[in-house]
């Protein structure tokens, strides 16, 4: 046993390796090596059109996809992600991890500034991360869950001690459990932290100005650490604006007549457009998210007979639903919740390759109590949304299955959902996280906060919980698979039906942008050619 | 007139309060629970109730109305539950962008009714009046989201030259001419609809006073066409327009709910469109409770315009 425990290692081993592996050749600024023979070129102002207004700028309190849009241009987090997915250095220059998988030290970069002009150092990672786990109402407390505490070594090295071994903390670190605001800032704006956080980050571009509903302007930070491949001083743009553009048609029109220079979200009939037009350069990249319909297996609900969910995952035809719904063929279809971008995907994962009707009807006359109704709550206001809905309405139907559609307010159906109150199922995707245990654990473990179909299944808990501490990939991948094994397929939890694309659209000036899984823009390497 | 003002103002304060509890019932009758959407996709179950209670939604709701009118009662109108920003500043920053394109769409609506509605009348069954006509019954068919957006569609797409940008909005101060060009399209959206109504309020008042005898007896006098319209018709005629438009004027806010959010228009009509599906409670009361006191002023400022422009009306013996 304790041979056994000795034989953790965190999956930031596996990090750490890679990064040491690629080590030479990865620029400290992030993005790729420039353009061979091309020059860096300086200045220059775009505007982000961002899908909506963010909620909260204090990484502590955001709960928000379109948060984060801003955030990693103005904060910088201890460690960050390349598009491969790859866990790399960024205000931690590297890390160890014990043997027992309890102790993570990291030797943070030197010199760094936070914008205004108070040190970064190993004191304030310490605070950063006690206001994140000891704030009441922190919604980072999930994230940091095996966090004991952080001990301050010396000015650039830190600590983290933990509960138990925890293969998904890196992955959380990446985000905002791991970015770093400046303890004056916070200090000095009090509540009002969360709407103008001006100066806070150490990140390549200073927040300026932050008018709700309208724009943020994010400025050059010229004190910024990082360079890129070819050793040029980071960031090169001088100022972005974000503004929020809450349609995509509209937002695909300003990028279009230069109102706007980035988008990051496009509705999938316009992609054909868009990769021939040649004022413009799109790029895609598998993404961590995906959608589902959340069933309510909780007793006295129709779908506490797990055959009925499993009846509505063989019925639908994946492939339709990917080609001739709203997203007309961009994006994969999927069965369970590991997605193509994660290390544990497997591709041969297919329960259902084609739409199974029969099988269904068959699955439902076993159950005995006459043909399946329900109601799937819709959101309101999403037209794309419903007619996914109905769609899937129209395949079930040829298994007899009768799905009513509702639509309700997003909040409203959320709300339902979790005190378990909606009576067939609900329509509710994930944005998705870079680690496979953050699509996954909190939406099957018995009682986890996410899991809103009621799902209990012992040796689906028992599997995740192994996974969450096992240090060898490779183990990890085999007991993750095993467990969406049987709660997308053998006793099934919810239906899983596909995943995500992230794209990034931009106009053809602007160069050194890579789309990320995640969805998210990253800015300092972006170039605005003359 | 000035105990009659008081006593308007004075009675303000418990239609107010009627508001008040009004809309604090009605945001809290949709089963959405704020936390939640705060949180997003984070669903720690003590995070969750630590924000439940820094909202204060632990407390009863009459508790909750209680400690709000006491915030209210100093002039402050707490704090979003989404970005923890202050309703008043949240309001007062997106106030100048939804006066100022209320105050284009009433000056468009009352300017163009006046002009028009005086030219259908006078010229009764001409083509202008014909043509007035149709004018009207089309402003009034047109819900504003689909003459919003066949605008947009027509002067910043179709025709070539992009004479007006599809949205957005830029500060008067910042670029006057930029801020005009935005303002032309969201401001006619949020017009058409009054103005039609008050292009058939000035002629049929009009139509109504050409048959008084005191009309006759101007035109005996050998006074010009012109000076018997605007000296005795229009000032006679003006009177059941003056209370359309004050009722217009309230009304800004509650069109501009709609044209904001067609054109990105950083109103608070767009303010509360955003907030009520994320039960922002704090918000919603907020711009309701502005909404409900445009709409007493406009009503007490009409009052007032009626006696100038009528000197038979008196509130001196209603108030004795």
């Amino acid at each position: 046993m304790r041979s056994a425990r000795f034989a953790l290692v965190f999956a930031s081993a596996f990090a750490i390796l890679l990064a040491a592996c690629a080590g030479g050749q990865q620029p400290s600024g992030g993005g790729s090596a420039a353009p061979s023979g091309a020059k860096a070129a300086y200045g220059g102002t775009l505007t982000f059109a961002l899908e909506n207004d963010v909620s909260n700028l204090d990484p502590m309190l955001s709960g928000l996809f379109v948060d984060r849009n801003i955030h990693y241009a103005m904060y910088d987090s201890l460690v960050r992600v390349d598009p491969q997915g790859n866990i790399l250095p960024w205000l931690a220059e590297k890390w160890e991890t014990s043997t027992d998988g309890k102790t993570v030290t990291f030797h943070l970069r030197q010199g760094v500034k936070y914008h205004d002009g108070t040190a970064f150092d190993g004191d304030s990672v310490k605070w950063n991360i006690d206001r994140y786990i000891q704030t009441k109402g922190s919604l980072r407390t999930a994230d940091l869950g095996s966090v004991d505490n952080v001990q301050v070594v010396d000015a650039s090295t830190v600590k983290f001690n933990l509960k138990s071994a925890f293969a998904p903390l890196l992955g959380a670190l990446v985000d905002r459990a791991g970015m770093m605001v400046s303890k004056k800032v916070v200090d000095a704006m009090g509540a009002d932290f969360t709407v103008k956080p001006f100066k806070a980050g150490t990140g390549p571009f200073i927040l300026t100005e932050a008018v709700k509903n309208d724009h943020y302007t994010l400025e050059k930070n010229p004190d910024w650490w990082g360079k890129d491949a070819a050793g040029n001083k980071l960031p090169f743009l001088d100022k972005i604006t974000v503004k929020p553009i809450l349609d995509a048609d509209v937002a695909l029109t300003n990028l279009r007549t230069g109102q706007a220079q980035v988008i990051n979200r496009i509705n999938g009939k316009d992609v054909p457009v868009v990769k021939t037009d040649p004022t413009l350069t799109y790029q895609q990249v598998g993404s961590f998210s995906w959608n589902s319909m959340v069933p309510n297996e909780a007793p006295g609900f129709i779908f506490n007979e797990h055959r009925y969910v499993k009846a509505v995952a063989m019925a639908i035809d994946r492939d339709e639903i990917l080609n001739k719904g709203p997203a007309q063929g961009i994006g994969l279809v999927g069965w369970g919740p590991i997605s193509p971008a994660h290390f544990a995907y497997d591709p041969s994962f297919k329960p259902w390759p084609k739409a199974d009707p029969d099988g269904a009807k068959k699955l439902v006359a076993e159950v005995g109590k006459g043909p399946l109704k329900f109601e799937l709550l819709v959101p309101s206001g999403d037209p794309a949304t419903l007619q996914t809905a109905q769609l899937i309405q129209a395949e079930l139907a040829k298994a007899d299955i009768t799905m009513d559609l509702k639509t309700q307010l997003f909040n409203d159906i959320v709300t339902l959902q979790q005190q378990h109150k909606h009576p067939g199922m609900t329509f509710v995707g994930w944005s998705g996280r870079l680690d496979p245990d953050g699509n996954t654990y909190d939406f099957v473990v018995t009682g986890s906060p996410n899991n809103d179909s009621s799902y209990s299944n012992p040796k689906v808990d028992d599997l995740m919980k192994q996974q969450r501490a096992e240090s060898d990939p490779a183990k990890r991948k085999t007991l993750l698979l095993q467990a969406q094994q049987i709660y997308a397929v053998d006793d099934p939890s919810r239906v899983w039906f596909g995943f995500g694309v992230s794209p990034l659209v931009t106009v053809k000036n602007l160069t050194g942008m890579e789309s990320y899984p995640d969805r998210i823009p990253r800015f300092q390497t972006a170039q605005l050619q003359k | 007139m000035i105990r009659y003002i008081l006593r308007r103002l004075v009675l303000m304060i418990p239609v107010a309060l009627l508001v008040t509890v009004g809309v604090f019932i009605l945001v809290r009758l949709s089963p959405g629970d704020p936390a939640l959407v705060f949180a997003g996709e984070e669903r720690d179950p003590n995070a969750l109730a630590a924000i439940r209670e820094q909202m204060g939604l632990d407390q009863p709701i009459p508790v909750q109305y209680v400690v709000w009118l006491g915030h209210l009662a100093q002039g402050d109108l707490g704090r979003s539950f989404q970005t923890h920003q202050r309703v008043l500043e949240a309001v007062t920053e997106r106030l100048p962008a939804t006066l100022e394109l209320g105050l284009a769409a009433l000056l468009f609506s009352t300017s163009v009714a006046l002009i028009v509605g005086i030219l259908s009348a006078v010229k009764r069954n001409s083509i202008v009046d014909l043509l007035s006509t149709s004018i009207t019954l089309a402003g009034v068919s047109f819900p504003s989201f689909f003459l919003g957006i066949v605008l947009i569609l027509l002067f910043a797409y179709i025709i070539p030259g992009r004479i007006f940008p599809p949205g957005g909005y830029v500060p008067l101060t910042q670029d006057a001419g930029d801020n005009l060009r935005r303002l032309v399209l969201p401001a006619v959206t949020l017009a058409t609809a009054s103005l039609a109504v008050n292009l058939r309020q000035v002629r049929s008042s009009l139509l109504d006073v050409f048959g008084h005898d005191y009309m006759r007896t101007a035109r005996a006098k050998g006074l010009r066409e012109r000076t018997v319209i605007a000296r005795h018709a229009l000032k006679n005629a003006l009177i059941p327009v003056v209370t359309l438009i004050g009722i217009q004027i309230g009304a800004i806010i509650e069109g501009a709910f709609i044209t904001e959010q067609i054109f990105f228009w950083p109103g608070i009509g767009r303010l509360a469109v955003q907030a009520i599906p994320s039960s922002d409670y704090p918000v919603v009361q907020g711009v309701v409770l502005i909404s409900a006191f445009s709409y007493m002023f406009s009503t007490l400022i009409v009052d007032i315009v009626y006696a100038w422009l009528d000197p038979r009306i008196s509130y001196e013996a209603a108030t004795a």
